[in-house]
């Protein structure tokens, strides 16, 4: 498909010009740094980071103690639960809703539909982003106009749950249908049934056409890639296909909304975004940010599907029209058909090499099905190229165009990766494939080309303008591929006994971000106790992955304490500070940095008292083992002490606190190789993947035991990608997946050994020189098992997932 | 209806409908360590012993259980007193977003009580029914490995607060039930 003229693109310049743009990007992107302050210890010096410290809610999730949105059920004795009418057609206009029969229910607390007054009518976007959201405003909570088979229309609360949900079934819909559209490449077309009026949208986005169903067209590039693509080179084409794929978090979507005894609306909610949900729920209802509150408790897994207000408007307007704490849990078929899931997506490659296997252009167009609304659409498309090629940043031709089209089908959404695994397969499989075909040794053909420390990375800027270039300060790729080779075993590989058996190794490499480069706020404040103890208070999102505990290890190190005298609240907007919520691979990064301003903030008042204790000047003193100690000296005061002191002694008495907040222009990108070991069957096609390695430089890794889990969790999940079949709809849109078991999750048994590797290095933006490390192993194994199966048996498969019919079907076309 | 359950070792009355599961009576009454992450038996989050056995608690009628004495996750251990395989668990660092995890640490308990040494896939094939979407099994299987090992060394396993608790060689419903003492 081709794209128009609408990309922007950059401006090749002359070479004196280029000179002078090469002075001024290196005054503004300096490779050497200012280290923060306490940055450069070496790993033996630290006392809390780069610990295996305990997870500290661990206890009480391996006892069932912990408290996720729906165990605060028994808190509300008068509460009320929410079901949805869904529509059932794929696009068309509801022209009745008889509510009658379940409004003459027992124990039916109120019905809304599109028409009443609890309902708000304005337009939003459930996408949980910065503001003004880069998303398009084209949805309603409760809708009229039906754009796939799952939009919500009506909504019920009920005494319990089973008359919730029989009351949904009571309510009849009428509809005038319209002609729909489930294909992206025919939702394209001009005479495609349209889903969307220019006048429908709001907060519209660069390149919209929706008389084309088109909701963005976005693009960049570096050099001239037609010129060098029109040279003496090798030129290569390849076309990419992926999956729908689920984010399956085990807690489902849900959310409490009540009015408190001081009138203002409370939302105890499984959300990853809990300020972005608060801006929303303020705009959407007209009700001031002040008077809602968002509560984080525990999450049960986000992975992107909770990046977005997907359900709390639900329970707030049926709260609001019941005057009862109203709970919405959203069904596990509801998951799979209503919430969010990997927007799929068709991507093409082409290079241009010369004869010495130099790449002189890499060209990346890719064709992306948002579904029927854009939450996310635009922003995902766009990292499909701005993640994976900064790995070759010394490649001088680049470009990147994406189209994001409508169709009538689900709701797409962030994800773990974000673009980055449907960029990195088409990427890293075409690159795989070409050094094949020019008889080179794939992983050194990528040695060649892949980025270093102190490059400067136009392709970041390809899209964001001059800018957004970076220098790269920390970068272990070598060492990623080198470790991941030997504990592959790549360089002494054997064969199976069995002639029809073939072994096969495949690689990938990834690289992501850490936050989103000038568009990131994180917030922190400490306040110490008299006893010496302290509480962190934190706007960062811990939805699992273990960053409450990574705040306290950051916190402790700078504070010279023990985690344990730390109490940490994260994320509730009525106690904690600001936030953007936990996406793009921020957390650790942002809010932790924000975490060790605020500590380094209350240091600094407690050296002030200590000082006055110990009666030595404050350059002297040092934190560490619980107290201010000098180093000069030997004496040592306890923090409890200063706690005491801070409190009730003198006459400059303060309540030691500390504040941080952390935003910034950087977005280092973590590296990971990838290494697929597998064993293919050439009679049917059937293969094994003996093992997965994937080596993952993540700079500091705060808490090594934490990091190994989400490099493991991440990998499996990209395994996922490579060999289910994700989502899949029949001809009118209408998700065929119920339940875990008809999803194929692979289980247990399913999965293969996965092995993480860390590979430290030191990213001095970093707090303690950590980067990201949970989304950058999403990316690569269905590229890398992909190449693979390539290198068992010869044949290449690029329309995940990877199936042995597919293996079959071109081992026979081979041998035919 | 009324029915009778003996809940980690404490004798109550509920009241529950025959449309019912033993999934949400058990949450109605506070034991929040049963997890409904999907909608009949898919997920393996509900999972507890009745009579022993493990079962998915969203996929049993209530009234089914009447009469049955029931172990939640709660029984097994307390945040100072934690069962081995909840002390592996969290030393593995196999937990992430723990919904999967009381489940989990069921099945693990129930597969070391019949098989004290388990292959890394028996491990994994009494896992099957389990969904983890956090950590992709690896820790988790490196969790019971490492369980089954401290209890057939009958390690004394670190406890905080200054208790340890000495588990036999032979883990049994001694192991699983406090016998009364549980403060869920």
């Amino acid at each position: 498909m081709s794209s128009d003229d609408e990309a922007p693109t950059a401006d090749g310049g002359t070479a004196s010009q280029s000179e002078a743009v090469e002075d001024r990007r290196s005054e503004e992107h300096p490779l050497e740094w200012d280290e923060p302050e306490n940055n450069d210890k070496a790993p033996d010096e630290r006392d809390s980071v780069s610990h295996r410290t305990e997870k500290y809610d661990d206890r009480k999730l391996v006892t069932g103690q912990a408290k996720y949105t729906a165990d605060y059920e028994e808190r509300y004795p008068d509460l009320a639960y929410a079901a949805v009418v869904r529509s059932d057609i794929p696009h068309g206009r509801v022209t009745d809703i008889d509510t009658s029969d379940a409004e003459a229910m027992d124990g039916v607390d109120a019905v809304l539909t599109p028409e009443s007054d609890a309902v708000p009518d304005g337009k939003y976007t459930s996408a949980g982003q910065s503001y003004p959201e880069p998303s398009p405003w084209d949805m309603h909570v409760l809708n009229k106009h039906v754009r796939y088979i799952g939009d919500p229309i009506a909504a019920v609360a009920a005494e319990d749950r089973t008359t919730a949900t029989a009351a949904v079934e009571a309510i009849e819909v009428s509809y005038e249908e319209y002609d729909y559209v489930t294909d992206p490449e025919a939702a394209f077309d001009e005479n495609a049934p349209q889903l969307f009026e220019d006048v429908e949208v709001e907060n519209e986005i660069v390149g919209h056409d929706y008389d084309r169903n088109r909701m963005a067209h976005i693009g960049g590039e570096l050099g001239d890639v037609a010129a060098a693509l029109d040279g003496e080179t090798h030129v290569h084409e390849t076309e990419w296909e992926t999956i729908r794929q689920s984010h399956a978090n085990v807690e489902k979507h849900t959310s409490l909304a009540y009015t408190n005894e001081d009138d203002r609306h409370v939302l105890i909610t499984s959300t990853q975004v809990p300020n972005h949900t608060r801006r929303q729920l303020a705009h959407l209802f007209d009700i001031p940010i002040r008077d809602i509150r968002v509560q984080k408790p525990r999450v049960g897994g986000g992975f992107g599907g909770k990046q977005a207000m997907v359900v709390e408007p639900i329970p707030l307007a049926l709260s609001l029209a019941t005057d009862r704490p109203v709970l919405y849990e959203a069904s596990r078929e509801e998951e799979f058909y209503a919430m969010r899931s990997r927007h799929p997506m068709k991507v093409k490659a082409k290079t241009a090499v010369t004869d010495e296997g130099d790449i002189v252009a890499i060209d990346i167009y890719a064709l992306s099905n948002t579904g029927a609304y854009g939450s996310h659409g635009m922003t995902v498309a766009g990292n499909v190229g701005s993640k994976p090629l900064p790995l070759y940043s010394k490649v001088p031709n680049a470009r990147f165009e994406a189209d994001i089209v409508h169709t009538n089908t689900p709701q797409t959404g962030a994800m773990r990766g974000y673009g980055a695994p449907q960029g990195t397969l088409a990427l890293e499989g075409h690159l795989d494939e070409v050094a094949r075909d020019l008889g080179l040794d794939p992983i050194e053909f990528r040695r060649r080309h892949h980025m270093e420390v102190g490059d400067l990375d136009e392709i970041a800027g390809m899209m964001g303008g001059e800018g957004a270039n970076r220098r790269i300060r920390s970068c272990g790729l070598d060492e990623c591929i080198e470790r991941g080779k030997d504990a592959i075993g790549y360089d002494d590989l054997e064969q199976p006994d069995e002639d029809h058996l073939h072994r096969g190794i495949g690689m990938a490499l990834s690289a992501q971000g850490t936050g989103v480069a000038g568009d990131e706020l994180g917030a922190a404040q400490i306040m110490m106790n008299e006893d010496g103890s302290f509480h962190l208070q934190v706007g960062g999102v811990d939805i699992g992955t273990g960053a409450d505990t990574a705040f306290l290890q950051i916190a402790a190190e700078v504070l010279g304490c023990d985690e344990d005298d730390i109490i940490v609240k994260s994320a509730d907007t009525d106690v904690t500070p600001f936030d953007y919520g936990a996406y793009a691979s921020s957390t650790t990064y942002i809010s932790g940095m924000a975490v060790k301003k605020a500590a380094e903030d209350a240091k600094a008042r407690i050296l002030h008292w200590g000082s006055k204790l110990l009666e030595e000047p404050v350059e002297e003193l040092e934190t560490g083992d619980g107290t201010v100690y000098s180093e000069a000296s030997g004496d040592s005061v306890t923090l409890e002490d200063i706690g005491y002191e801070a409190a009730y002694g003198g006459d400059e008495r303060e309540h030691i606190l500390g504040k941080g907040t952390h935003c910034t222009e950087e977005s280092p990108p973590p590296f990971a190789a990838q290494f697929a070991d597998v064993t293919v069957d050439e009679t049917t096609g059937e293969f094994e993947v003996q093992k997965l390695v994937v080596a993952v430089d993540c700079g500091v890794a705060i808490n090594p035991g934490m990091a190994e889990g989400q490099i493991e969790g991440a990998n499996h999940m990209s395994y996922e990608m490579a060999v289910s079949d994700g989502i899949t709809l029949d001809d009118e849109g209408r998700a065929e997946i119920a339940d875990f078991d008809e999803y194929g999750l692979p289980s247990a048994t399913e999965t293969p050994p996965i092995e993480s590797i860390l590979v430290e290095t030191h990213e001095p933006t970093g707090p303690f020189g950590a980067k990201s490390v949970a989304e950058v192993p999403t990316n690569t194994v269905p590229p890398a098992l992909s190449n693979a199966v390539r290198d068992a048996v010869g044949v290449r498969i690029r329309e995940m997932p990877i199936t042995a019919d597919k293996i079959k079907t071109q081992l026979d076309e081979r041998n035919s | 209806m009324d029915i009778e359950l003996t809940i980690n070792g404490e004798r109550t009355t509920v009241e529950a409908g025959s449309a019912d599961d033993l999934a949400t009576v058990l949450r109605q009454h506070g034991y929040i360590g049963v997890k409904c992450g999907c909608d009949g038996g898919t997920c393996g989050a509900s999972k507890v012993f009745v009579d022993g056995e493990v079962r998915m608690a969203c996929g049993m009628a209530a009234v089914d259980a009447d009469g049955s004495e029931i172990q939640t996750v709660a029984a097994l251990g307390t945040q100072n007193d934690l069962h081995p395989v909840q002390q592996a668990f969290v030393d593995n660092f196999a937990v992430q977003c723990g919904f999967c995890i009381p489940g989990m640490v069921i099945q693990a308990v129930a597969l070391l009580d019949s098989n004290p040494d388990p292959t890394e896939r028996e491990v994994r094939e009494a896992l099957d029914d389990n969904v983890c979407r956090c950590t992709g099994y690896q820790k988790p299987v490196e969790a019971v490995l490492d369980a089954a090992e401290r209890m057939r060394g009958a390690q004394s396993v670190a406890a905080d607060g200054g208790h340890s608790v000495t588990v036999s060689p032979n883990a049994n419903e001694s192991t699983r039930c406090c016998g009364g003492d549980c403060d869920e």
